[in-house]
């Protein structure tokens, strides 16, 4: 197990499923963005543009809401899988929040200001991960929740005050949109324009990475995964990062 | 068979008048004098002179002088409008029916009044004409023949003109507050009839087309800021109905359900048409004591909170709707903070990258 190898040797980062999650949100955040902009925006032409290609807005809203209960379904497994991988003590709490990714942050930003030199040292998932996936499921609650109340507005106000109804549509538009943008900015950069992985981070679809990728993205997590390394690994990163000792030759 | 019988007697008064071609030189209002038009006067005003349809019916010829001269036409000549006519005794023509001799009416106008007829040919009237129906009104039909006079002198002659066929409608519209106030008022900012229906290029307000129109016809006075703060009224109307469900829906042109004639409720559907009341007045759809009914006409299974769900169109307010309020206004902050600040990170982690190099 523990052999020196090529970087360029692959290390499993995710899961089958995990991958399959990924695509499956993926495919139906585009649909959705899709399917809901145009009655969003519905009095620009590019929305009409959009429902007459699709084939009329009642086409156009069967598809989002066939699309957003199958995102809601991917939602509800998720996060049931989880709690329960979690329970049964099969997966690692490797995304909650911690005081760390705070730390990491500020170190961060220090560091694009130049008021450091030192950068920090990420574990599995760094804080921007972390915020990403957050933001994610916190977003995809909001949004299955709101939907469904506008999905069915006749039976929420049968128990809930009709307010309810323009509230949830408010939100659920904002958020949407919100995700969008945060989507098409944020992770559009990282996995794709950043300069560390340009044009393409391919691992959320292959699975894999390299060992200098996570050795350098995730050192932390690299060092737990190669032990005999975690000396050089953690020094490395140091903030005045010495010539490590050429143990291999 | 015969089909058109110019009573014999017509014939015999002819031999006494002046011919028709005599009085050419000079123009002179009909039924005043004027030789020629007196000549088919010394005929045509005669109560029994009729034409006897190929169908059995029979149209009467009868013309009254005086209706003549009173009338906006009444510089024209007979020959003007009843061109061919000239000839004593007159061409033979052949109808098989009352609509196909009403049918001829229009193309007696088209000569002056080109651009009305073309319109006309556009209207739901013309369609049901064209289909066979000897009820539907031509030209005349409306304006009347000779005694025509100025269509909408005075404006509330107008309802009264398209109460001859549609009275039921006519009745309606007295009682709204568009019709009360004309002719109660005589309040000139209220549309008539023909604001909304147009006059000649009358389209079939059952047809999908012309429903979807009809936010934008309310539209037009009531987005108008001038003459809404007359009333007191808010000029909000559209833009807060297009930004709701029904508004969204009708604007890409959709029914309820794909294929149906039906579009998601337009202005008419909760206010009411032709009997459209005051918001105010206790007996309107919309008031909020009678608004769950109006929302059941469509929704059948809507409770009594259910029209809450619509802010009325009012944009939402802390006074009125505190709560989607107050959302909007988070996402207003949030969205620019969390978009921003991500962006301000991308930005230095670029700028970071370009000065290690």
């Amino acid at each position: 197990m523990s052999r020196h190898s090529d970087p360029r040797d692959l290390v499993v980062r995710f899961s089958r499923r995990q991958r399959v999650e990924h695509l499956v949100v993926m495919l139906l955040f585009l649909l959705l963005a899709l399917t809901g902009f145009p009655q969003k925006f519905y009095d620009s032409s590019w929305s009409h543009w959009i429902v007459d290609a699709i084939g009329g807005i009642a086409r156009v809203r069967w598809i989002h809401r066939t699309a957003g209960i199958l995102f809601a379904i991917a939602t509800v497994v998720h996060i049931a899988t989880a709690i329960v991988a979690v329970a049964t003590g099969r997966a690692r709490l490797t995304l909650i929040p911690t005081r760390r990714d705070f730390r990491d942050a500020i170190v961060t930003l220090r560091y694009y200001l130049r008021l450091s030199e030192t950068r920090a040292k990420f574990d599995r998932f760094d804080y921007r991960e972390k915020f990403e996936y957050w933001g994610l499921v916190i977003g995809a609650a909001v949004m299955v929740s709101t939907g469904f109340v506008l999905y069915f507005p006749l039976a929420v106000t049968r128990w809930l005050p009709g307010e309810l109804i323009p509230v949830a549509k408010v939100a659920h538009s904002n958020e949407g949109l919100m995700a969008f943008l945060v989507v098409l900015t944020w992770h559009i950069y990282n996995v794709h324009f950043a300069p560390e992985v340009f044009p393409f981070n391919t691992s959320i679809f292959t699975g894999r990475v390299t060992r200098e990728h996570l050795k350098r993205d995730h050192p932390l997590e690299y060092a737990r995964l190669f032990p005999e390394e975690a000396d050089e690994v953690l020094g490395l990163t140091q903030e005045k990062p010495e010539p490590a000792a050429n143990r291999d030759g | 068979m015969t089909s058109r019988i110019l009573v014999v007697r017509c014939l015999m008064l002819l031999v006494g008048a002046a011919p028709p071609w005599a009085a050419a030189a000079e123009p002179v209002p009909a039924g005043q004098g004027d030789p020629g038009d007196s000549a088919c006067l010394s005929c045509h005003a005669d109560r029994e002179l009729h034409l006897k349809l190929e169908s059995g019916e029979t149209r009467s010829l009868q013309v009254s002088g005086e209706d003549l001269a009173r009338s906006v036409h009444a510089k024209l000549r007979c020959t003007d409008c009843h061109a061919g006519m000239e000839d004593v005794p007159h061409p033979e023509r052949h109808y098989k029916n009352a609509s196909q001799f009403k049918a001829g009416f229009r193309d007696v106008c088209k000569s002056c009044h080109f651009e009305n007829y073309t319109k006309s040919l556009d209207s739901v009237h013309y369609a049901v004409q064209a289909r066979g129906d000897a009820h539907a009104p031509s030209c005349v039909g409306c304006h009347g023949s000779h005694a025509i006079t100025r269509p909408a002198l005075p404006r509330t002659q107008i309802s009264r003109t398209c109460a001859s066929c549609h009275e039921g409608v006519s009745i309606a519209y007295a009682k709204s507050v568009h019709g009360k106030a004309l002719i109660e008022e005589g309040n000139r900012d209220v549309p008539v009839c023909t604001d909304c229906h147009h006059s000649h290029d009358i389209a079939d307000p059952r047809n999908r087309s012309w429903l979807l129109k009809t936010p934008e016809l309310c539209g037009k006075c009531h987005t108008d800021k001038k003459l809404m703060a007359k009333y007191k009224l808010s000029t909000n109307v559209l833009s807060t109905y297009l930004a709701d469900f029904h508004g969204a829906t009708a604007s890409f042109g959709e029914g309820r359900a794909p294929g149906s004639e039906r579009v998601a409720a337009l202005c008419v559907d909760c206010h009411g048409i032709h009997d459209i009341t005051k918001v105010k007045d206790p007996g309107s759809r919309v008031l909020q004591a009678n608004l769950v009914k109006t929302c059941r006409k469509c929704h059948p299974g809507a409770g009594e909170s259910f029209p809450a769900a619509w802010l009325s169109h009012y944009e939402p307010s802390w006074e009125r709707a505190p709560l989607v309020y107050l959302v909007k206004l988070f996402y207003k902050v949030l969205i620019p903070f969390i978009v921003g600040g991500l962006v301000l990170q991308i930005l230095l982690h670029l700028w970071r990258v370009v000065v290690n190099r």
